[in-house]
């Protein structure tokens, strides 16, 4: 059975925020809007978010890492939401695994946020019904829109292209073969949720300072006086805290 | 959590509807076996009206926990997998079936008519209370709901409630049953408050997951919340985690076990003792018992933190604890504050 899921390198993602606004941007005017604003120019400004990103830092001073996670709704394979809307409202589709709201059904209980370990549902205190990511579907089966273009708009905006969306179940696609290849993870595994949306984990990069050098001291280089500038000052301060040392 | 004041309401006005109707009844089915009396006509009448009229309101106050209270009706849809669901049928079959009860005894229409929707009644009330209290105990998230005491303690909170109003109910219609429901009262409250020491112990020894575990990492690794994403509040931070609640607890739970438990108890013993038992007395202890339940269940929604509060530092500090057995003990300190 088909999963659509996004797929978030967390190697790429800079925490810039883009695919939060354009997914604000889009589906505010879109098939699943509006994401309600208010006081948005004040001094408490709040809304509703598909997509909301979080920063955190691992590790101890001074060896410490910064990683972006952009989180939106899991579009969970075991949905904990869904069996306890006590309408019916909230369902997944089986034809690719989206989970939705419809909206004419919510009553607004609540009770599929306080079911959500995720946190990706959010109220809407101005239509009282919950929202939450729809992976864009009036966008992904839009067809007078570009086949390039028939993706979230999250992923289609993304200046770092830390995002990938598809079929997570499709061994052919982009996300199955990046979630495989790069050890694709998912968020609270001991849920029992079975997430779709997955994260590829942050790797260390290597770089050949040696290939780096050789390459930015060759004197064609436009940079070369610079590169060799900057250099000589540095060279000059340790020399000079050497003898300070000394 | 953030403690919605109109569910609070349902629960003090069904609790206090279901739990006089079981006593009421149980006089009525015991009578039917030979055992007691039962209750005078007249009384039934006053206890019935008063018991739908409070659960009509209990019904209406919960409507304003929707967003679309004319929608509500739509909530039995999903009887098959939502406690919701089955919380919103069986409230609402009770109603009706205690109307009809109380409708047949007001027509004479038969004991077999009537004792089947008083069964029914009493059946379909305690399924009511139960579905309620599944709602929470059921949430896998919240994991100082997630326990069958929740369940257990809610019920007898409907006992407390019952007991304590059938009490004074007895006093004042003149009833021999007076030293039952004494008895009945203080058992209720003893083990309500048994119960609750033990919903409160346990949430000292709750595994609770870590900002880690949240977000796959080593169990090892420390990690600490930089940015939420948003400067304010939004949903997610005010409905799961209320700030104020959480300052004010440690001031509120023992005002509400004073008022749940220690007032009933004492009067009620007191009441054994010296013999003095009067509209004050009673009255006090029923009181007592409905104003320390709403701040019990004040304190039940407040002590429940959903694990989504992890992403935002909210959690409550944990020690890592030796989940597989074979990672090392690690203090993790997560705060959003500083």
């Amino acid at each position: 059975m088909p999963q659509y899921a996004l797929v978030i390198d967390l190697n790429t993602c800079v925490g810039c925020h883009a695919c939060a606004t354009n997914c604000k941007e889009w589906n505010t005017q879109a098939a699943f809007g509006p994401l309600s604003d208010f006081d948005p120019y004040g001094a408490e400004p709040s809304g509703v978010w598909y997509n909301r990103i979080f920063t955190y830092e691992t590790g101890e001073f001074p060896d410490v890492q910064v990683f972006h996670l952009p989180k939106s709704c899991l579009h969970c394979q075991d949905a904990p939401c869904v069996p306890v809307c006590p309408t019916g409202a909230s369902y997944k589709r089986e034809q690719d695994g989206i989970v939705l709201v419809n909206y004419d059904d919510c009553i607004g209980c609540k009770l599929c946020a306080w079911s959500c370990p995720y946190g990706c549902r959010e109220y809407d205190e101005a239509d009282k019904v919950m929202k939450k990511c729809t992976l864009c579907i009036d966008r992904i089966y839009d067809e007078t829109l570009p086949p390039e273009q028939r993706k979230p708009a999250c992923v289609l905006t993304c200046p770092a292209k830390a995002r990938f969306f598809g079929d997570i179940e499709d061994p052919n696609s982009e996300v199955y073969k990046a979630i495989k290849e790069r050890n694709g993870f998912v968020l609270f595994p001991d849920m029992g949720t079975n997430p779709a949306n997955h994260y590829l984990p942050r790797t260390e990069t290597k770089v050949n300072l040696e290939e780096f050098e050789k390459h930015i001291l060759r004197p064609d280089n436009p940079l070369f006086l610079e590169v060799m500038k900057r250099h000589h000052v540095s060279h000059k301060a340790e020399e000079k805290q050497t003898e300070e040392v000394g | 959590m953030h403690p919605p004041l109109s569910l609070i309401f349902f629960f003090l006005t069904a609790g206090t509807s279901i739990g006089s109707f079981i006593f009421m009844y149980s006089l009525e089915l015991l009578s039917l076996f030979g055992k007691g009396e039962g209750l005078p006509d007249e009384v039934i009448y006053k206890l019935g009206v008063f018991q739908v009229v409070l659960m009509g309101l209990g019904a209406f106050g919960a409507s304003f926990h929707l967003g679309h209270k004319l929608r509500a009706w739509k909530a039995i849809k999903r009887f098959r997998t939502s406690w919701l669901s089955r919380e919103a049928v069986f409230s609402g079959a009770y109603g009706f079936t205690l109307v009809l009860y109380l409708l047949m005894k007001f027509t004479d229409a038969g004991p077999i008519p009537e004792h089947i929707f008083g069964v029914s009644t009493l059946i379909l009330g305690i399924l009511s209370g139960f579905s309620t209290a599944m709602i929470y105990a059921s949430n896998k998230f919240v994991l100082e709901w997630n326990t069958s005491i929740t369940v257990i303690y809610y019920l007898l909170m409907y006992l407390m409630l019952g007991s304590s109003l059938m009490a004074y109910a007895s006093h004042l219609y003149g009833l021999p049953y007076l030293g039952s429901f004494l008895f009945l009262t203080f058992l209720f409250v003893a083990l309500g408050l048994g119960f609750r020491i033990a919903f409160n112990v346990r949430q000292f020894y709750i595994k609770r997951p870590t900002l880690n575990e949240a977000l796959n990492l080593p169990h090892n690794r420390p990690i600490r919340v930089l940015d939420t994403g948003s400067t304010t509040d939004n949903f997610c931070t005010t409905e799961f985690y209320y700030k104020k609640g959480k300052e004010l607890i440690s001031t509120v739970l023992p005002i509400a076990y004073l008022f749940t438990f220690v007032v009933p108890l004492f009067l009620v013993v007191y009441s054994w003792i010296t013999g003095v038992v009067n509209h004050w007395t009673l009255g006090i202890t029923f009181l007592s018992v409905l104003f320390g339940s709403a701040l019990e269940r004040w304190c039940f929604f407040v002590e429940g933190n959903h694990v989504q509060n992890l992403f935002y530092g909210l959690y409550p500090e944990e020690g890592y604890r030796l989940r597989k057995g074979y990672m090392e003990r690690k203090e993790t300190r997560i705060s959003l504050y500083g």
